[in-house]
């Protein structure tokens, strides 16, 4: 956690402030979510509470607060009331695991009378260094919330809705997985920080050892080594995330609402949070390997980004490398999210203009399909990884 | 080390706890969730240890995906004819105490004999980047017919589940 109680309190205060950050994003999301439907469908949407119907989300805050708390008489009070809980849980974690910006490096400075040494904060909850074996982890387990939520109702079609949702991640955790064993493969690592640090260069690849340049415009992003890959993992991310085309758990027009139908008032509001925490994880983890993370290469890196601060800095008067260094982080943060609101924006704009699938239309895409692709693309980008990196070591 | 210790004790309580009550749960579908908790602690036993790849790998494979698929299908089959008929009878019952004290002599044996305290710890522990390089070398080198041997018997067992139910007209069989 830290050496000093500076450093134990910002990290406390950082998986705080990263845990608020995903559940004040969701009401956000909503909002666009139905204005954007609405556009899309040449409607209005929300528009008459507030200035373009904003405060719309705290009308339906207010509206889940204040609803019944209802309990289904004959199903497993415990399991029921945990199932909302545990549906926010592996997105939290997730999330917090996740860098969001570079690295802070603090210089000893002065302050209540006292030296505190030098520090440097990651700008995400933890670091354990195996960052994508943990995220893919802990988000294996948002099948638990489903399920708990289905037997817990103790109704057949919150139990239909429960067995769909588990069989639909299940099968579509194996094609994810493997999916991303290409990026593994390629950056040498599972930790975040590096894979980001990877595509913090000019497009190059490696011939037989020698190392041949491209471009020293185009960055180094994964997405142009591994564009079939990309592909499948923001697939099987709608699937693990239940948005459609892949929202078979909680399909009206069979399940009247799938696990969450004898879930009403806040504890459907956690349903909720949990799946759009997914998607914000699924965003940023497509940003992460595939689109440079919170890089933008010729223009702004871990490395400059203190220095192209500096002139507004000293413009709003703060004038030490530390502020700089600080105002850097915030801006690559900025970077960050513009790329992963860009894909939380491409999320919601499939759910308006695809159709749902049929459930063996979505299982033979799940196992048929992209299940073979992914295992090709593995085999593949270890095959070539190993020729053309031949004077293996360096 | 202080840490390690309390990490250790509370995580062995917990799984001791929540694996007796995997036993003694007379619904199988809350026996199936304590087991899911079991994983998980003795995830964080690895964890704990340092092993954090382990850790995560056991999270993904049984917690994630092989307790699901043990809830789900205790949830889709009515399973009261298939319990009733494990359950009941002198020689069925003799085989399963049989086979708990085959596993208890497994067990202790192997504790007795093992001789875990005579390893050496390793000086430095390795960064957590070597040590998933340093599992995967030994599982492509020393231990490549183990490693091999296992993902034939996965094999086997799968070929093996699907040839059952198709026996007998499988899931379409008249009764």
């Amino acid at each position: 956690m830290g050496s000093d109680i500076f450093e134990i309190s910002v990290n406390f205060v950082k998986l705080i402030a990263i845990f608020l950050l995903m559940v004040q994003i969701v009401p956000l999301l909503v909002w666009v979510e139905r204005r954007g439907s609405a556009y899309i469908q040449n409607r209005f949407g929300p528009n008459r509470v507030g200035p373009l119907g904003l405060t719309q989300l705290l009308a339906d805050a207010v509206k889940f607060l204040t609803k019944e708390a209802f309990v289904p008489s004959r199903g497993y009070p415990f399991i029921y009331y945990i199932a909302p809980i545990v549906a926010m849980i592996p997105a939290a974690l997730a999330l917090a695991a996740i860098p969001l910006s570079m690295p802070i490096k603090i210089e000893p400075f002065q302050w209540l009378g006292e030296t505190w040494g030098p520090y440097t904060f990651l700008f995400q909850g933890y670091n354990f260094g195996i960052g994508i074996v943990f995220v893919l982890g802990v988000s294996s387990l948002a099948a638990y919330a489903l399920l708990l939520a289905g037997y817990g109702s103790n109704n057949k079609y919150s139990l239909y809705g429960a067995l769909r949702a588990s069989a639909q991640t299940i099968s579509y955790e194996l094609a994810m997985g493997l999916s991303i064993v290409g990026v593994i493969l390629l950056f040498n690592s599972f930790d975040f920080l590096e894979i980001i640090k990877g595509q913090e260069a000019p497009l190059h690849f490696m011939f037989l050892g020698r190392k041949i340049e491209l471009s020293a415009w185009l960055p180094n992003w994964g997405i142009f080594y591994q564009p079939l890959g990309a592909v499948l993992l923001f697939a099987a991310m709608f699937a693990e995330a239940n948005r459609l085309p892949f929202d078979l758990p909680e399909a009206e027009g069979e399940l009247v609402a799938g696990y969450h139908t004898e879930y009403s008032g806040f504890k459907f509001n956690m349903f909720f949070i949990g799946e759009y925490g997914h998607m914000f994880v699924a965003s940023a983890l497509m940003v992460t390997f595939y689109f440079g993370g919170y890089s933008l290469y010729p223009f702004l890196t871990s490395e400059n980004a203190s220095q192209v601060v500096q002139p507004v800095a000293q413009l709003l008067g703060f004038n030490s490398t530390n502020a700089y260094n600080v105002m850097g982080a915030l801006l690559l943060h900025l970077v960050f999210m513009a790329k992963v609101v860009l894909f939380l924006w491409i999320f919601i704009w499939v759910r308006w203009t695809l159709p749902r699938f049929r459930y063996d239309q979505l299982m033979d895409l799940g196992w048929r399909t992209m299940l073979p692709w992914a295992l090709f693309n593995t085999c593949l980008t270890a095959v070539v990884i190993l020729i053309m990196r031949h004077p293996w070591g360096s | 080390m202080l840490w390690e210790a309390i990490g250790f004790y509370s995580l062995a309580l917990f799984l001791i706890f929540f694996a007796c009550q995997t036993l003694m749960a007379t619904n199988p579908i809350h026996s199936a969730l304590y087991l899911v908790l079991t994983m998980i602690g003795l995830a964080g036993v690895f964890f704990n240890l340092g092993a954090h790849f382990i850790a995560g790998v056991q999270m993904i494979v049984y917690a994630g995906a092989v307790m699901v698929l043990f809830v789900m299908v205790l949830m889709l089959f009515d399973l009261k004819a298939e319990v009733r008929a494990f359950s009941r009878g002198l020689i069925s019952g003799g085989l399963k105490v049989t086979a708990a004290a085959f596993l208890l002599g497994i067990t202790i044996g192997s504790i007795r004999h093992s001789q875990l305290a005579a390893v050496d710890q390793p000086a430095e522990a390795l960064p957590i980047r070597d040590f998933t390089r340093e599992l995967g070398v030994l599982l492509y080198t020393k231990y490549l017919f183990a490693f091999e041997a296992l993902g034939v018997l996965l094999l086997v067992v799968a070929v093996g589940v699907v040839a059952v139910s198709r026996m007998k007209g499988g899931t379409h069989a008249k009764h």
